[in-house]
C-alpha cells in the first residue's frame, strides 16, 4: 500500500483498524517530502521532530484505547502565513525571515487539539500576494502536473504538496482566489470559506475584510473534514467571525437550481476551460439538477474594487514591518526614518512594494472619497446582486481561472495580466461568500482544469455535498503520479 | 495680558479609562509595572493579530458622554489612524474618525463667580500608545509597550475658553468629573491625563478667529496654565509686530517656559484614515444608553450649587468639598441624617479632617470614620454635652477606631460640667486666688473676664461649660 | 502621482534605477483600477448587516518578557532599542 496515496478519510480509517499507526503515516509522508521536494519546492520548513512527536501521541492514545479525534494523526501541511508557536512564519518573505511566533493562530490550536501532525510551512507568494507562487522571496514552487509550469498562488506551496501527496491535507489562505486558483492549477479540492466562517486570528493579515483560511484536500470528503475541524466562532480572538451551522450535507442534487453567471464565461474566458465546466453543468443536469442562466452586472468592476480594498488595507496592515520589533531590520546607524525606509525597501519584494504603493495612494487625502470610498460601496452593490440572484439559484457554477497553469516566468513582468487572473474569483471574497473550487477534468498538456461553485454564505454544507455528488459520479479526481 | 487682544483656547484631552483590562486584549491595565511585562502579541502588533472591542471602555466614554450632556452615537465604529512611531506597534492606532462614541455637549463651568458654557465638541474612544524612554548617554531610545492598548478617550472641547484661566477650570472640572464616575484615576502627573492645546488670538470685538497653533505634551494643569500664557503672548506678538501667525504644531517646554514648532502646516501628516477591516460596526441598545445615563451620579457644579443654595456655605467652600467625590459623599451622607447644621458638619470636614487626611496622605474612605460616629459626635456638641475642645479629642479616636462618641465621652470624661453647684466652686476659687485679674476688672479692663473664664476651664480640665462659666464669672465680679 | 510622495508616506525607499519601472507598474495598475461606476454617498461606511459583540473586561495574562522580545533586532533592559527620536 502507497500510505501517501490515500486520501485523509482512508488514513483515519486505518488508524482505526489499527492497519497503519500514525508514526508510519508520519514517516511516510516525511518520506515522501524528502523524495519529491527537490522538483516540487513546496514547503519553506519541515517540521520532522513535531510531526513524529504529535504522531507517537497519537500512537499512546490508540494504545490507551482512547478515541480519536477526526484529525489525529493526520498529516496537514500549512501556509506560511499561518502563525505557528516556536515553528519560524515568514509570509515567504526576507522581512520575516527570522520571525518565530510566540503563539499558535486560533486553527492551528484546533489541529493540534485533534492531534493533526503538522508536517511543516508551505511556500506562498510573499505576504499572500500573487497568483502564481513565484512572488516567494525563497524560491518559486512547480505545478506537480508539469514542472515548468506554476501551481497558482498565492497558496501554491499548499496546493502542490497535496497534489504530490506529500501530504493528504493542507491550509491555505484565501483573499482573491489564493485558495481556488493553486487549487485549480494543481487539480485538487479547495475551499474559501464564508467570510468569518473560521478563524482569522494568526493568519497573517494581507487584505483583513477578505482573508479567510481554507482547507485542500485530493477529496471532498478530505475538505470537508479539514472545514470542519477549523471552522466556528472565536469571540475572544476575532471579532469578525461568527457561529454557521455547516453540520448538513446535503446527499442530492436533484432539484436544485444551479446558476451560471453570464459574465464569467465570456471573452477572456479559454476555450478548454469554457468547454470543461460546461460539461460538468451537463453532469449535474443529468443528475437532477435545473441550470439557469443568472446576472452579476458589477462583474466588470470587481477587479476595481478588488485591488482597492486588498491594497488599501494592506498598505496599512503591512505597516508594522519597520524593523523595531521583530523581523528584518536595515541598516540601524542613521536617523529612524532612515531605519525605516532601509528596512521596508529591503524586506519587501517588489509586488508587495507595488499593493502597499497602490494602497497608500487610495488612503491619502483627496483621494479617498475617489478610490476607497467609491470600492466599499460597489462592494455592498456586488454583495446585493450577488444575494438577489440567489433568489433564483442554490449555487452557480463558473470557471475558477480564465486558463489552465502557465509557464513559470511567463506573467512576471506585467503584473496587471497577473491580476486577470484573479478575474473570476475576487468576488466572492469581495462578498463574503463560501467558493469552493473542484476538478472537472484535463486540458492541453494534461493539465488541469477547476470548476467553481459559489454559494451564498453560510451555504458550505451545500457546496461540499453537491461536489460530492460529481465527485462520486465521475468515478473520482486524478491523481498525478509523480 | 494685552487688552486689545482676546484669547480663545480649545482643548483635546486624553483620559485612560480604569477598565481592568487593556482596550483590545485582555493584558492588564496597569500603571507602573515593570517594562514590557503587560504587553502580549496583540498589544505588541504581532504579525496574525486581531483585536477585541472591551465592552466596559465603550460603557465608560458613555458615561462621560452623558455628563458632558452629549448625544450617543449608537451605532458606530473604529477607524484606523495611520502613522509610523516606534510607540505605535502596529503602524497605525485605533481611533475613532467620522462617528465619534459621543458628540455636541457641553460643561458648565465656574470661573470666579462666573458661570460659563463650554461647548463639548466629541468624545471618542482610541488606543494610547507605549512609552520612550530617553536615557542620558544612551545611544539610542528605548521602547516599553505596557502603555499600548491601554483605553482612552478623548474629549474636544470647542473653542468656547477665553484664556488660561478658564482653560485651568475647564481641566479641573474635567479630572473631577472622571474622578466621579470612576472611570480614570485622572492623574495628570502619571499621565494619565494629558491634553493637546489649540490657541489663538483676535482683537477684542472681532468675530472671526485668529489662525490657531496647536501644543503638544502639556501634562499639568500648571503647564497648561503656563503654556497658553506664554503662546497667547507669542502670538500677540508676532500680529503687534506685524507679522502673520502659522497654522502649526508647537511643543510645549515647560522647564524652559517656551514653545518650540514641531511642525509646519506643510508638514502636516496624512493619516489615511479608514474604517478599521478587523473590528465591525457596532451597536448599543437604546436601553442601555439610558442605563448609564440613569446611573451618572450628581456632578460637581450641581453639587456646589445645591450647597451654596440648600445649606448656605460659602462658594469656595462649596465648591471645595464638591470638588472631591469622596467627601462630598461622606458630606452628603452626614447631612441626609438630619441630625446637625449642615454648616457645621461641613466645618468639621473641611476643616479638622480635611487636616488629619493630608498630613496622613490618605482619602476620607481610608479611616475608621462613620457617618454615625461624626454626626454623634457633632450632635453632642451641638446639644451642649461636650465642648468643641473636647470634639476634636473625640473625633481623634473616630477616625482612628469605630466607637460610640457618647461612650467615649464618658469613658474619658470628657462630657461638660453645667452644674452649677461645682462650676460656682470653681468660680469662687479662681476670683480668690486672682486678685490681680480682679483688680483689672476693677479698672475696667473688661478681657479681664476672659481671663479669668479660661482660668475656670483649666481648673475643669476643659470639662466645664463655658458659657455657663462666663456667666457666673460675670455676675461673681459684679457682685464684689 | 506622485510617487515620491506616496514612497515617503509608506516609508519606502525607491532607488533610483527602479524609480521608471514603478512609475510606469503605478501608473498602470490605477488605470486598471480607475474602471468603477460613479457611487458616491454622504454617510460614513456603516454595514449594519454585519455586526460585532463586544469583549468582557477580563484579565488573562500576558506573555513572558523574553517571548515579547524574542525577536526584537535589538533589545537592552527589557526594552526595545531604536534610533534615537529626539535631540
Amino acid at each position: 500500500m502507497d500510505i501517501c496515496k490515500l486520501s485523509a478519510t482512508e488514513m483515519a480509517a486505518c488508524l482505526r483498524s489499527h492497519e497503519l499507526s500514525a508514526t508510519e503515516i508520519a514517516k511516510a509522508s516525511l518520506e515522501r517530502i524528502q523524495k519529491v521536494e527537490g522538483t516540487v519546492d513546496a514547503f519553506l520548513t519541515v517540521t520532522e521532530d513535531e510531526a513524529l512527536a504529535a504522531a507517537a501521541k497519537v500512537d499512546a492514545q490508540i494504545a490507551a484505547g482512547e478515541q480519536l479525534a477526526p484529525l489525529a494523526g493526520i498529516p496537514v501541511g500549512i501556509k506560511d502565513n499561518i502563525c505557528t508557536k516556536g515553528v519560524r512564519t515568514t509570509c515567504a518573505s526576507r522581512m520575516l525571515e527570522n520571525f518565530v511566533p510566540p503563539y499558535d493562530a486560533t486553527v492551528i490550536e484546533k489541529l493540534k487539539a485533534q492531534g493533526a501532525v503538522l508536517t511543516g510551512k508551505t511556500n506562498m507568494d510573499e505576504f499572500a500576494m500573487g497568483s502564481s507562487c513565484e512572488n516567494s522571496y525563497f524560491k518559486p514552487t512547480r505545478n506537480p502536473w508539469d514542472i515548468t509550469r506554476v501551481p497558482g498562488g498565492s497558496s501554491g506551496g499548499s496546493a502542490a504538496a497535496v497534489a504530490a501527496c506529500e501530504v493528504p491535507l493542507s491550509l491555505g489562505s484565501d483573499t482573491g482566489g489564493s485558495v481556488r486558483c493553486p487549487a485549480s492549477f494543481c487539480g485538487v479540492v479547495g475551499l474559501k470559506p464564508t467570510y468569518g466562517a473560521v478563524s482569522r486570528y494568526g493568519l497573517v493579515a494581507f487584505a483583513s475584510s477578505l482573508d479567510q483560511i481554507g482547507p485542500f484536500g485530493r477529496t471532498v470528503d478530505d475538505v470537508s473534514l479539514l472545514f470542519d475541524a477549523i471552522s466556528g466562532e472565536d469571540k475572544t480572538h476575532d471579532a469578525t467571525s461568527k457561529a454557521g451551522n455547516f453540520a448538513a450535507r446535503i446527499r442530492e442534487v436533484k432539484g436544485l437550481r444551479i446558476g451560471l453567471p453570464k459574465e464569467y464565461f465570456g471573452e477572456g474566458i479559454s476555450e478548454e476551460v469554457r468547454a470543461a465546466v460546461l460539461k460538468a453543468v451537463e453532469e449535474y443536469r443529468a443528475m437532477g439538477a435545473e441550470i439557469i442562466e443568472v446576472s452579476l452586472p458589477s462583474t466588470p468592476y470587481a477587479l476595481s474594487a478588488y485591488y482597492i480594498i486588498a491594497s488599501a488595507e494592506a498598505s496599512s496592515n503591512l505597516g508594522r514591518y519597520d524593523g523595531v520589533k521583530y523581523g528584518f531590520c536595515g541598516d540601524r546607524g542613521g536617523s529612524l526614518t532612515d531605519m525605516y525606509e532601509t528596512t521596508r525597501s529591503e524586506g519587501f519584494g517588489d509586488e508587495v512594494q507595488r499593493r502597499i504603493m497602490l494602497g497608500t495612494y487610495v488612503l491619502s487625502s483627496g483621494y479617498y472619497d475617489a478610490y476607497y470610498k467609491r470600492a466599499k460601496l460597489l462592494q455592498q452593490n456586488i454583495a446585493k446582486e450577488f444575494e438577489e440572484a440567489f433568489t433564483k439559484c442554490d449555487f452557480m457554477i463558473t470557471p475558477v481561472n480564465p486558463t489552465t497553469a502557465f509557464k513559470l516566468g511567463e506573467n512576471v513582468n506585467d503584473p496587471v495580466a497577473m491580476y486577470m487572473a484573479d478575474v473570476c474569483t475576487i468576488n466572492v471574497n469581495i462578498a463574503g461568500l463560501p467558493g469552493l473550487s473542484i476538478p472537472c477534468g484535463l486540458g492541453k498538456g494534461n493539465l488541469p482544469i477547476g470548476l467553481q461553485m459559489i454559494g451564498p454564505k453560510w451555504s458550505e454544507g451545500v457546496l461540499l455535498g453537491a461536489a460530492k455528488c460529481y465527485e462520486t459520479a465521475v468515478g473520482g479526481f486524478a491523481v498525478k503520479e509523480m | 495680558m494685552n487688552e486689545k487682544y482676546e484669547v480663545i483656547v480649545g482643548l483635546e484631552v486624553h483620559a485612560e479609562l480604569c477598565t481592568k483590562t487593556k482596550i483590545f486584549c485582555s493584558c492588564k491595565n496597569s500603571f507602573g509595572a515593570e517594562v514590557n511585562t503587560q504587553c502580549c502579541p496583540v498589544c505588541m502588533g504581532m504579525p496574525g493579530t486581531l483585536p477585541v472591542l472591551n465592552k466596559q471602555v465603550v460603557d465608560y466614554a458613555i458615561l462621560m458622554g452623558h455628563a458632558l450632556n452629549c448625544s450617543i452615537n449608537r451605532v458606530t465604529k473604529q477607524d484606523r489612524k495611520n502613522y509610523f512611531y516606534p510607540d505605535l506597534p502596529k503602524s497605525y492606532q485605533i481611533s475613532q474618525f467620522d462617528i465619534p462614541l459621543c458628540e455636541h455637549g457641553y460643561l458648565d463651568i465656574l470661573v470666579g463667580d462666573e458661570e460659563k458654557r463650554i461647548g463639548i465638541t466629541r468624545i471618542h474612544i482610541e488606543e494610547d500608545a507605549g512609552k520612550l524612554i530617553h536615557a542620558d548617554g544612551f545611544e539610542g531610545t528605548l521602547a516599553d509597550y505596557n502603555r499600548c492598548g491601554v483605553p482612552l478617550i478623548e474629549i474636544v472641547s470647542e473653542p468656547d475658553l477665553r484664556g488660561a484661566e478658564d482653560a485651568k477650570a475647564y481641566l479641573e472640572a474635567i479630572t473631577s468629573i472622571l474622578l466621579y464616575l470612576g472611570i480614570s484615576d485622572a492623574k495628570m502627573q502619571e499621565g494619565s491625563v494629558r491634553a493637546d492645546v489649540n490657541v489663538s488670538v483676535r482683537p477684542v470685538g472681532q468675530k472671526q478667529f485668529g489662525t490657531r497653533t496647536e501644543m503638544k505634551n502639556v501634562n499639568s494643569f500648571g503647564a497648561v496654565f503656563r503654556a497658553i500664557q506664554y503662546e497667547a503672548a507669542r502670538q500677540i506678538d508676532v500680529l503687534e509686530q506685524g507679522g502673520v501667525i502659522e497654522q502649526e504644531t508647537r511643543r510645549w517646554d515647560d522647564a524652559n517656559g517656551v514653545s518650540v514648532l514641531m511642525r509646519s502646516k506643510e508638514d502636516a501628516q496624512d493619516y489615511r484614515y479608514f474604517p478599521d477591516p478587523d473590528l465591525l460596526t457596532f451597536v448599543v441598545s437604546e436601553q442601555h444608553v439610558q442605563q448609564l445615563k440613569d446611573s451618572v451620579p450628581e456632578l460637581p457644579v450641581a453639587k456646589t450649587l445645591r450647597y451654596v443654595k440648600n445649606f448656605g456655605l460659602v462658594r469656595v467652600d462649596a465648591e471645595l468639598l464638591a470638588s472631591n467625590k469622596a467627601r462630598a459623599a461622606f458630606y452628603d451622607s452626614c447631612v441626609s441624617t438630619g441630625k446637625n447644621d449642615p454648616k457645621l458638619v461641613a466645618n468639621w470636614i473641611m476643616g479638622d479632617i480635611a487636616k488629619y487626611l493630608n498630613e496622613n496622605r490618605i482619602e476620607i474612605n481610608d479611616t475608621a470614620l462613620t457617618v454615625e460616629n461624626l454626626t454623634d459626635m457633632i450632635a453632642l456638641i451641638e446639644k451642649g454635652t461636650i465642648s468643641n475642645t473636647a470634639g476634636k479629642t473625640v473625633l481623634e479616636i473616630i477616625l482612628k477606631e469605630d466607637r460610640k462618641p457618647g461612650d467615649i465621652v464618658v469613658q474619658q470624661g470628657l462630657g461638660q460640667i453645667s452644674d452649677d453647684s461645682v462650676l460656682q466652686n470653681i468660680v469662687d476659687e479662681m476670683i480668690a486666688a486672682n486678685a490681680k485679674a480682679v483688680e483689672d476688672f476693677k479698672k475696667g479692663k473688661t478681657n479681664a473676664v476672659g481671663f479669668l473664664v479660661g482660668q475656670c476651664m483649666r481648673a475643669s480640665k476643659g470639662k466645664g461649660n463655658p458659657g455657663i462659666l462666663r456667666d457666673m464669672v460675670v455676675a461673681a465680679l459684679e457682685k464684689l | 502621482m506622485d510617487i515620491k510622495r506616496l514612497a515617503k508616506l509608506a516609508r519606502l525607499r525607491i532607488p533610483e534605477e527602479k524609480y521608471a519601472k514603478m512609475e510606469s507598474d503605478m501608473e498602470g495598475i490605477v488605470r486598471m483600477v480607475e474602471n468603477l461606476p460613479d457611487l458616491s454617498s454622504d454617510g460614513a461606511l456603516i454595514d449594519l448587516n454585519n455586526t460585532m459583540e463586544l469583549r468582557e473586561d477580563e484579565i488573562k495574562p500576558s506573555t513572558p518578557r523574553d517571548e515579547i522580545l524574542a525577536n526584537a533586532p535589538k533589545a537592552v533592559a527589557g526594552c526595545i532599542v531604536v534610533p534615537k527620536t529626539v535631540e
